[in-house]
């Protein structure tokens, strides 16, 4: 009997051994046999997604053989990404933005770039490869990006008797429009600041009063952080919150949902909202951010969508044309969900002077010689969380009428330790 | 059949003359058995387990190499991290008032579920019910309940003329909403507590009743003397939850507004899957196993002076 037993329990255990390898090196054999993989991760989602996979088919059509593997990574896209590397089993070609984590990990692409003169690099705005950058050496193709406006409620600006707002306006004209489109009765707004801003975001509003967060070279924090200059913008933002003309966002608050519901007169933001935005039928405008002053130039940050390639992909050169496929026209032109990359592009869908995407490129324009803090300094996620803080006690607390001054002066100094 | 057994039994072992060891393999056979639960335990468990202590000694960003350095991420947390004593505060803060609420809540349901009223299976389904919807559903639909301005709970507040917070914007009133939210799934524990009670006996009762004694005395010198193991079961259970609890911050308000969320959990979840400090984030971690550890032990080393076992009394009768 207890042979029996130990029989059957050994055959049981060789059966499943055998089906399960036998299944795994099945999958694996016709895949090598008839088609070479090449993996790809995004973190696009919904709509997006549905146009990542377009380009990817094409690129399945136009190159027999091949079979792109999509991985929508969505909202998890770092902690999957990062496992993948801390597994040895990265995707071959993945969307990227935070360089300076994954760059060791990444394909320096310089020498592809050289010998592939079809990719035609100088058509590519080349403010763009300032954020796949990291010392010197180019880890990332741009595939689309967006800058940030200022986008404005017409009806709105009409019903208050208010002219437009357009290039070359300030924050003085945004306040003084933002006091005269508030009405308290209707909870109606005339901009919106964010409780706790993405620190990254919001640089953009440092370098236009003329400071950064870090000194160019990635090594000073004390006299930039917490300079008169960055200082002064947080104290106007906490003021327009604490006059009411400006609405925090936040919590169950949306930017994008209170100007869609024509509560909300001007709001700061990248392309994300656009396509909703025309879907509510809102009669909108969109302008520049406005600058603080005559020689202070309004600048903007870039969000960029890039694409890199893994050190350890087995498909260099296939994820080398896979590369070079998104950022070539077909490609550019299928994404709707961010912008044109392509001078070329532009130029022929006249964007430049399109009353809603010539305000995007405006604001590149301003953007050639800032660089993000993040690439500046490769400890920045840690420091950032003191920045992030300081702008939470100022926003989410200005009921407190917060101290701006020492709340910036005690995060400078935290931050500097971690230099 | 009896005598068959019996003859089976008694009859004397067969000399072992194969060369396979049958009786050491046979005492394998069980295990093998249950391999498929062992090496999944090894694997996803104890494996883990294991490389988390390891590595609360290292610096690992994932993305790079390992760098030992000793103690000191338990170090840098005690002494550097005001992050880590505030998110701790907070989760302390929270478990204390949740806790207590979390029982007395399942508690008395279950007393309501114990009494003779018609339509009971009824009302014990739909008290368990909320339980059934677990993580981020849940999650999601408390974030439609105190969305401030279009949410049922402060709907509901204003129809008794109360304008409702900011639920979920305010620091003062996030932690409480994180409180309410976690009160939600109180289904298993009532259950537990039910089968409780239906386990004291009911001459006990009958007894008491014809020495005169009110339900208020049937209640507290009874019921609750005897379902002290139980409470004891769900005081842990709960406890560990609460130290626990990640997902509703993490979907409801991500630790803000101003860190008045901010639990331990997620503090431990941040440092390894935003700032990838993999090592630091174990540090963190084991810690947090210790603190839990020690209250287990301490509620259990008090039980002794709370905790009423009908048999201890026997005995010492």
């Amino acid at each position: 009997m207890r042979i029996m037993k130990m029989i059957v329990s050994l055959l049981i255990v060789a059966l499943l051994l055998i089906t399960t390898s036998c299944s795994s090196s099945d999958v694996g054999d016709t895949a090598d046999k008839e088609k070479v993989t090449l993996r790809f991760a995004t973190w696009d989602s919904g709509d997006a997604l549905k146009i990542q996979q377009e380009i990817a088919k094409k690129f399945e059509e136009q190159n027999p053989g091949v079979k792109v593997q999509v991985e929508a990574y969505a909202d998890g896209f770092d902690q999957k990404l990062v496992a993948s590397f801390g597994a040895k089993n990265p995707p071959d070609v993945m969307y990227m933005w935070d360089f300076p984590t994954y760059h060791v990990s990444l394909e320096p692409l310089d020498d592809y770039i050289a010998k592939s003169s079809e990719l035609n690099i100088d058509d590519i705005y080349s403010g763009l490869f300032n954020y796949s950058s990291i010392n010197g050496k180019i880890y990332g193709i741009p595939a689309g990006f967006t800058s940030h406006v200022i986008y404005y409620n017409k009806d709105l600006f009409d019903a208050a008797g208010l002219e437009y707002p357009k290039a070359g306006w300030t924050w003085d004209d945004l306040r003084k429009m933002a006091k005269n489109l508030t009405d308290k009765n209707k909870k109606q707004y005339g901009f919106a600041v964010p409780g706790s801003p993405d620190p990254y975001d919001f640089e953009q509003f440092v370098w236009s009063n003329g400071s950064s967060y870090i000194s160019p070279d990635g090594k000073t924090i004390e006299g930039y952080m917490n300079s008169k200059e960055t200082k002064e913008v947080v104290k106007m933002f906490v003021d327009m919150l604490r006059e009411r003309t400006a609405l925090k966002l936040g919590g169950d608050i949306s930017g994008s949902k209170t100007f869609k519901s024509n509560k909300l007169a001007m709001y700061e933001s990248g392309i994300w909202p656009l396509n909703g935005i025309k879907e509510a039928k809102i009669n909108f405008g969109v302008a520049p951010l406005p600058s603080f002053g005559r020689n202070k130039p309004a600048c903007s940050v870039l969000s960029v969508s890039a694409v890199a390639m893994a050190k350890d992909s087995k498909n260099k050169d296939l994820a080398w044309e896979f590369i070079k496929f998104y950022a070539a026209e077909e490609a550019i032109k299928m994404r709707t969900a961010d912008l044109p990359i392509r001078k070329s592009i532009v130029k022929e869908m006249n964007y430049e002077n399109d009353p809603i995407f010539a305000s995007f490129y405006k604001m590149l324009e301003t953007t050639d010689k800032r660089t993000p803090a993040f690439l500046l300094h490769p400890n920045w996620k840690d420091i950032q969380k003191y920045l992030e803080d300081a702008f939470e006690k100022c926003f989410e607390g200005y009921k407190q009428n917060p101290d701006v001054d020492k709340i910036f002066d005690e995060a400078a100094k935290q931050a500097s330790k971690e230099l | 059949m009896k005598s068959d057994a019996a003859a089976l039994t008694n009859k004397p072992k067969p000399v072992n003359k194969s060369f396979f060891k049958k009786e050491k393999l046979g005492k394998l056979t069980p295990y093998l058995f249950i391999l498929p639960w062992i090496i999944g335990f090894l694997a996803f468990t104890l494996g883990p387990l294991v490389f988390s202590l390891i590595i609360s000694f290292f610096d690992w960003p994932i993305i790079g190499d390992f760098k030992f350095v000793g103690l000191q991420n338990y170090k840098t947390m005690f002494t550097e991290d005001p992050l880590f004593w505030h998110s701790f505060g907070v989760t302390v803060k929270f478990a204390s008032i949740l806790v207590p609420l979390n029982i007395t809540i399942a508690l008395s349901l279950a007393l309501l579920l114990n009494q003779k009223v018609k339509g009971q299976s009824f009302f014990k389904t739909v008290f368990y019910l909320p339980g059934v919807i677990s993580g981020v559903a849940l999650a999601m639909i408390w974030s439609w309940v105190f969305n401030s301005e279009y949410g049922i709970l402060n709907y509901f507040l204003s129809l008794i003329g109360i304008r409702g917070p900011d639920w979920l914007g305010d620091p003062k009133w996030s932690l409480g909403a994180m409180i309410i939210a976690s009160l939600w799934g109180q289904g298993s524990m009532m259950l537990i507590f039910l089968a409780g009670l239906k386990n004291i006996p009911t001459e006990m009762y009958e007894a008491a009743e014809i020495d005169g004694a009110n339900s208020i005395k049937k209640f507290f010198r009874i019921t609750l003397p005897l379902l002290t193991p139980t409470i004891l079961f769900n005081l842990i259970m709960s406890i560990i939850g609460a130290f626990q609890q990640l997902t509703l911050a993490l979907v409801l308000t991500g630790g803000g507004p101003m860190k008045s969320t901010y639990f331990y959990a997620m503090y431990v979840y941040n440092n390894a899957f935003k700032y990838f400090h993999m090592g630091y984030a174990s540090a963190n971690a084991w810690f947090m196993f210790i603190i839990i550890l020690f209250l287990t032990a301490l509620v259990f080393k008090s039980s002794s002076m709370w905790v009423y076992y009908e048999s201890e009394v026997k005995k010492s009768k």
